[in-house]
């Protein structure tokens, strides 16, 4: 029996490991949104957020804001890059839904592969980015990253929500995820916001793979687990639902911090895939039930 | 019938486009025959993934369904096989038939409910099947030793006569694909299979003509899982080791680059496949880190642009005889 | 005698009752059209009665035995087969194949006969062969067996569909809206075809637009508006009441 007075201190780091998940999340129901697919390469982009960071911090010696501004961008545009090179041709084809998956998957691996030839198979990580000693709370011990990540993520929601309500091109994106026969019709550019939301997806999981990194390692194969993580949480929050995929992120980040500290580190990828088994089979609609 | 002629007789180019990728198969397997070493490990490799590739095909080629976990029916397999023969001492076809019986288990178990899913649900519910079978693999130590693996696996035999020899290997795989692919062929053409291929071309005709869709999917489910398990045995038997990344997320890739290659729905492409996909990192020796990524990228690539693969290499030609 | 029998079927979408309180009796032989102006409540009628819905109220009896609510597949079995207003082929298979589906309720063949390949599977197989080749003559399909379903013309897709529906024997066959896209020619030809179907002692059971098509085939007539059944009768009285000529000219000669 593990010592109840623990138990605060492990839904805090369940928190803060379900908001990354709650981000990569949101970059599936973005993409899902605007044009209907699963882009299982969604892990890619929190890989090369950490890795890219990584680079940008010990090669060019820039400081930590400005590496993070780098990747972020970075990262947008090879979101954009998977979008030309490998989902649009499909698309123009009319691929089934099958085809897209297993081609995303495959984009997956490629991406991984790359990053195994470029930076080799060794575990890297970034410093913490408030370099003080944790704040204790009575039995409870806050890290300033802790702060950070959910911050940011709290900073991220709010400004989406802002651009999805206020801006021309979010109100298009939304036009496209709630008809985009009716949104072409109206004279929106459908395929301009694939490449936008694959951007602004690549963009999200870029943070995530940056605010978590300080608090474990990033390496070249990370990729596919916190995709899982992230499709599972859009599932659990009801697909096509950003706020919802949220929610379900931080519920998975329980979930696995619990699992942990009852059946120890090794089984909590386990943990996590029975929370997608019975959720699909049980509830596919999410908690909220299903978006549309 | 007045244009049937026209249909059956097919003009000696367009045979020879789909003669082509079978002559090179048939090439390979012989030349491994005849040159021995090496290449006839990779050969005997090839027809262990065309097993595998066989069923996955009935599945999603003839049913039309999504499946991303295939590999958990080869693991489930191959690790009962391995434990059984190496810790047990069992008869290699003993421990087999012990281990085909657990992954139908579970075939069954999880596929009732996940085979209602559909679309990317379907495709999540799969992967995650087959990536929950991998991380067991690497935790549950005491059984499977993790990623150290199991060695000393007693070699293939049948009813206690051992094949030794590596061509006697890959002459035994060789027909075991053979059998394989008729009992895929013989299916295909059953009434088994035509209902297969209605609920891929339309459910709600299916359905509506009578067919049972959920029964016929879970026996298409099983039928590939059973597949799945003979590589998986077959496997560990000639290799005499497993370890969880035999059968991880690489397995499913390599499977459907093979799939496409070889044709997804034709009865030869999985061979055809499995032949010339393992026989390309022989072409990239000395690129070992550079395997998955060409598999990756060769994948994109033909999806985009021969989704059909090679076994549909003649329909690039005109085509005679169409209404 | 009573083949199929509505009583009281209800359907509601949300506020709007597709299907209200239908009452309906299709005679054994012949053939019955239910027709009526667009959004009346047609195709859900069918889909209740074919199992791809359920009904909310009422009882649906085919052949004296209650059949409300059962799966498509199961009222296929008690001998209901239905084709779709959008066709439904199977575009990956040949238009032979198409139609040996189409008899799968009549043949046992299940996984181990198909891989054994016995003496019994291959009788089968060549009855199959022989069925569905005579149903291509019947529907004027003959000339290519191995064609993609996909490469027919929009009206012989039609045809096949009804071949491969007639393949299951059935005691009752729902066409829904069989004309529909079809030329002149093509819908001359076509209610041959469902007299032919009529004649050989399946009952036929249509929804359509067409009234040509209707009048020339149909033995009794249907009219629904607004999900209520408001005449039945032979072609020539229903075309003389005075509630279906409401209806129809409501919504503007349809």
């Amino acid at each position: 029996m593990p010592d109840l007075s623990y138990l605060p201190q492990i839904a805090l780091s369940g928190i803060a490991v379900g908001c990354i998940y709650g981000l990569i999340g949101i970059g599936f129901c973005v993409i899902y949104n605007a044009s209907g697919i699963v882009n299982f390469a969604q892990g890619a982009f929190v890989m090369m957020g950490g890795m890219i960071a990584y680079s940008v911090l010990n090669t060019l010696g820039l400081p930590l804001p400005i590496a993070a501004a780098v990747t972020i961008v970075a990262v947008a545009a090879a979101g954009v890059a998977i979008e030309r090179v490998v989902v649009r041709p499909l698309w123009d084809r009319k691929a089934t839904m099958f085809v897209m998956i297993l081609a995303t998957l495959a984009a997956q691996i490629v991406i991984e592969r790359l990053a195994l030839i470029v930076a080799g198979d060794q575990p890297k990580t970034l410093p913490q980015f408030t370099d003080l000693p944790p704040i204790r709370l009575g039995v409870v011990v806050i890290s300033y990253q802790f702060l950070w990540i959910v911050g940011v993520s709290l900073l991220l929601i709010v400004l989406l929500g802002q651009f999805f309500k206020r801006t021309k091109a979010g109100k298009a994106m939304r036009a496209c995820a709630f008809n985009r026969e009716a949104a072409s019709l109206q004279g929106i550019n459908v395929s301009r916001m694939l490449a936008l939301s694959f951007a602004l997806s690549a963009a999200l999981g870029a943070v995530a793979g940056v605010l978590i990194t300080p608090t474990q390692y990033t390496a070249f194969n990370v990729g596919v687990p916190f995709a899982i993580s992230g499709f599972i949480a859009a599932i659990v929050g009801g697909f096509g639902r950003p706020l919802g995929a949220f929610m379900g992120g931080i519920m998975l980040g329980l979930t696995q911090s619990m699992a942990i500290v009852a059946f120890g580190a090794g089984l909590k990828n386990v943990a996590a895939l029975s929370v997608l088994l019975i959720f699909l089979f049980i509830r596919p609609g999410g908690i909220l039930g299903e978006a549309k | 019938m007045t244009n049937l002629p026209a249909i059956t007789s097919r003009d000696p180019l367009r045979r020879g486009f789909v003669a082509l990728p079978w002559a090179v198969a048939c090439g390979m397997l012989t030349y491994a025959f005849i040159a021995g070493g090496y290449f006839v490990t990779v050969m005997s490799f090839a027809m262990i993934y065309a097993v595998f590739v066989i069923g996955l095909n009935i599945f999603m080629g003839t049913a039309g369904q999504v499946s991303f976990g295939h590999n958990a029916f080869a693991a489930l397999s191959g690790y009962t096989s391995a434990v059984l023969t190496a810790t047990y001492y069992w008869e290699p076809i003993a421990a087999f038939a012990a281990g085909l019986a657990l992954a139908l288990l579970v075939a069954l178990v999880v596929g009732w409910p996940t085979l209602r899913l559909k679309g990317h649900y379907l495709a999540m519910a799969t992967l995650a099947i087959g990536l929950i079978v991998y991380e067991i693999a690497t935790q549950w130590q005491s059984v499977t030793q993790g990623y150290m693996g199991i060695s000393g696996i007693s070699p293939l035999a049948f009813w206690g006569y051992e094949i030794v020899s590596e061509r006697g290997k890959l002459f035994a795989l060789v027909l075991i694909v053979l059998l394989a692919s008729l009992a895929a062929a013989r299916l295909r053409a059953s009434r088994f299979g035509r209902a297969l291929a209605a609920i891929a071309g339309s459910e709600d005709a299916a359905r509506a003509l009578g067919i049972d869709v959920a029964h016929y999917k879970l026996a298409a489910f099983l039928v590939s899982a059973a597949y799945a398990a003979l590589a998986g045995s077959l496997f560990v038997h000639v290799v005499e080791f497993v370890s969880p990344e035999v059968f991880g997320l690489h397995m499913v890739v390599l499977a459907f680059t093979m799939l496409y290659v070889g044709g997804i729905g034709t009865l030869g492409g999985p061979i055809l496949g499995a032949v010339i996909v393992s026989l390309l990192p022989e072409m990239f020796r000395g690129f070992k880190d550079y395997q998955d990524l060409f598999y990756g990228a060769g994948l994109i690539i033909l999806l985009i642009y021969a989704p059909k693969g090679l076994a549909a290499l003649s329909d690039l030609l005109p085509r005679k005889g169409r209404a | 005698m009573t083949l199929l029998s509505l009583q009281a079927v209800t359907r509601r979408f949300g506020g709007l009752v597709a299907v209200d309180a239908v009452d309906l009796d299709v005679a054994e032989g012949g053939v019955t059209a239910v027709i009526g102006p667009n959004g009346a409540g047609k195709t859900t009628l069918f889909n209740l009665v074919s199992g791809f819905q359920t009904p909310d109220s009422g009882r649906i009896l085919f052949a004296g035995e209650d059949i409300t609510a059962r799966p498509p597949e199961a009222i296929a079995t008690a001998g209901i087969v239905r084709t779709f207003q959008l066709v439904q082929l199977f575009q990956n298979l040949s238009v032979l194949e198409n139609i040996k589906v189409g008899c799968h309720l009549h043949t046992q063949g299940g996984l181990w006969s198909a891989l054994l390949r016995t003496r019994r599977t291959r009788r089968e197989e060549q009855e199959v062969e022989a069925r569905a080749r005579e149903l291509l003559q019947f529907v004027g399909l003959e000339a290519a067996p191995e064609t993609e379903a996909s490469a027919l013309a929009y009206g012989q897709q039609r045809l096949l569909e009804i071949a491969r529906s007639l393949a299951a024997r059935p005691r009752l066959l729902l066409l829904d809206e069989p004309a529909a896209g079809l030329s002149a020619d093509e819908t001359k030809r076509l209610s041959g075809a469902i007299r032919a179907i009529a004649g050989r002692g399946t009952t036929v059971l249509l929804i359509e637009h067409d009234m040509k098509l209707v009048m020339n085939t149909a033995d009794t007539i249907a009219v629904l508006d607004f999900g209520r059944k408001i005449a039945e009768g032979p072609p020539a009285m229903v075309r003389e009441s005075p509630p279906v000529i409401a209806a129809y000219l409501g919504v503007g000669h349809a």
